[in-house]
């Protein structure tokens, strides 16, 4: 990949007691530009996403080796910030889980927890973040209502809007669709596109079309190992690897 | 879902193959019919015109469905890709044979000129050519068509030999132009037949490898 990295992997393995889900993984997330991670259940693409903002630290058992670069610096140095990290690296999930608070709070939540207490300030930041997330023009009228009253496919955009809102370099998406129509999912797809000029968006999903429209490049995992990691338009047209290949030619998975 | 696209894959191949044979039986049969000078086996070739057309539309329409129902991607997609140009260069193959016997209805009635000079020979080359090219589409391999450039320049050549050798004889007696002039159009058409086969050479290459070639 010749475009700058923001986040590379070095030879990262991951435990989960015993049982290896990440192995040797390498590869470099170029900035601005969507990545999508591919491959069958089971074959760590959420470990890994779970792994740029250090989310598996949460579980009890996990143990990681090697080393995740973001900016240059190793997220898992000591004395690295988790909250900063993660402020930085903003996470999307696969089933929109707004705050049970207004529109408005959802997304002015993070900004406060980073200290902006300035009420023109977060009204800005709100505005900013709802445009950004195409979602501005549905809500405008109703900040103060409970977003819980949002469709499925407006609260994932509220989700995204929430992430927006703290000003990260990466946005991880893990399967930000799969619980959203159609038409809620085009709206995704097209907000993903527009995000990439100011943000780097890695992308989760089992859709081998969704990865295909959506992102730039592509990296197909199996079995713990990232198979084969290029620019997407070659992955879907004459992939290298014969896995990579079955794969999404749906031979297996 | 994955095994039955993968079975429909293989008859479209299948169907498609019975349709490149179709063209190059056309071709082949309206070249021997010009050298038998048989108008009889030349009306055999125009009367299956309709039936490679309608072979086209339906083969066509079969590859849209499966791109429109299963999204191919990779090989499945460089095979329905490849399948379609195997179409459109069969088609045009098989329709240069039914202007041969046209041409072969028009010019039966007086002898060869010098025995249709090269053109039984240069119709032997092209019709190797689309032999091959249709076993390498058929077999997916490359081999029997790594060769093509140069076996095309040898047809480009013949073409141009026809051509003056042509031009000789219309000048030694005007009553040979019409023979001759027609003879310098079929060495055409077959040279562009030729280019169909290195055409679906190409494709074949691009559904197998993934990378784009040109014969010229």
């Amino acid at each position: 990949m010749s475009e700058s990295a923001i986040i590379t992997t070095n030879n990262v393995n991951l435990w989960y007691s015993d049982k290896q889900a990440l192995e040797s993984v390498s590869m470099t997330i170029p900035k601005n530009k969507v990545t999508a991670l591919i491959g069958p259940s089971g074959c760590g693409k959420s470990t890994l996403l779970r792994c740029f903002n250090r989310l598996n630290d949460l579980i009890d058992c996990v143990k990681i080796s090697g080393e995740i670069l973001l900016d240059n610096e190793n997220i898992h140095a000591t004395g690295t910030d988790v909250v900063m990290l993660r402020k930085k690296v903003g996470m999307v999930f696969q089933k929109p889980n707004p705050f049970p608070k207004s529109i408005y709070e959802n997304v002015a939540y993070g900004p406060r927890v980073h200290g902006v207490k300035d009420k023109t300030e977060l009204d800005k930041i709100v505005e900013q973040s709802l445009h950004h997330a195409a979602l501005w023009d549905e809500v405008r009228d109703r900040l103060h209502d409970s977003a819980l009253g949002l469709s499925g496919g407006q609260q994932q955009r509220l989700c995204i809007a929430r992430t927006l809102a703290v000003e990260p370099e990466v946005i991880l998406m893990d399967e930000p669709c799969s619980a959203l129509d159609p038409i809620a999912t085009a709206k995704i797809e097209n907000l993903i596109n527009l995000l990439k000029q100011d943000y780097t968006v890695i992308i989760v999903t089992h859709n081998m079309q969704q990865a295909a429209r959506v992102s730039d490049y592509t990296g197909f995992m199996y079995l713990g190992k990232l198979i084969e990691c290029g620019k997407t338009v070659e992955i879907f047209e004459h992939p290298k690897e014969e896995l990579t290949e079955n794969y999404i030619t749906g031979r297996f998975g | 879902m994955a095994e039955k696209f993968h079975s429909e894959l293989k008859n479209l191949k299948t169907e498609t193959l019975e349709m490149a044979h179709l063209g190059r039986f056309m071709l082949r049969t309206a070249v021997d019919a010009l050298i038998r000078q048989d108008p009889n086996l030349a009306e055999t070739v125009i009367a299956r015109k309709e039936e490679i057309r309608q072979m086209e539309i339906q083969l066509e329409e079969h590859c849209y469905q499966l791109i429109a129902l299963n999204q191919p991607m990779a090989k499945d997609m460089r095979v329905i890709a490849c399948t379609l140009k195997v179409i459109t260069a069969s088609l045009r193959i098989g329709r240069y044979g039914k202007v041969i016997a046209n041409i072969v209805k028009k010019i039966s009635d007086l002898p060869h000129i010098a025995n249709l000079m090269s053109i039984p020979h240069m119709a032997d080359l092209v019709i190797e050519m689309i032999d091959d090219s249709i076993k390498a589409y058929e077999n997916d391999t490359i081999e029997m068509i790594s060769d093509f450039s140069t076996r095309d320049d040898t047809i480009d050549s013949l073409r141009q030999s026809i051509f003056r050798e042509g031009i000789t004889y219309m000048m030694e007696d005007p009553r040979n132009i019409t023979r001759c002039t027609n003879y310098i159009l079929v060495a055409r058409y077959l040279e562009r037949c030729a280019d169909h086969a290195c055409k679906i050479a190409e494709n074949v290459q691009y559904m197998h490898t993934g990378e784009r070639i040109e014969i010229h």
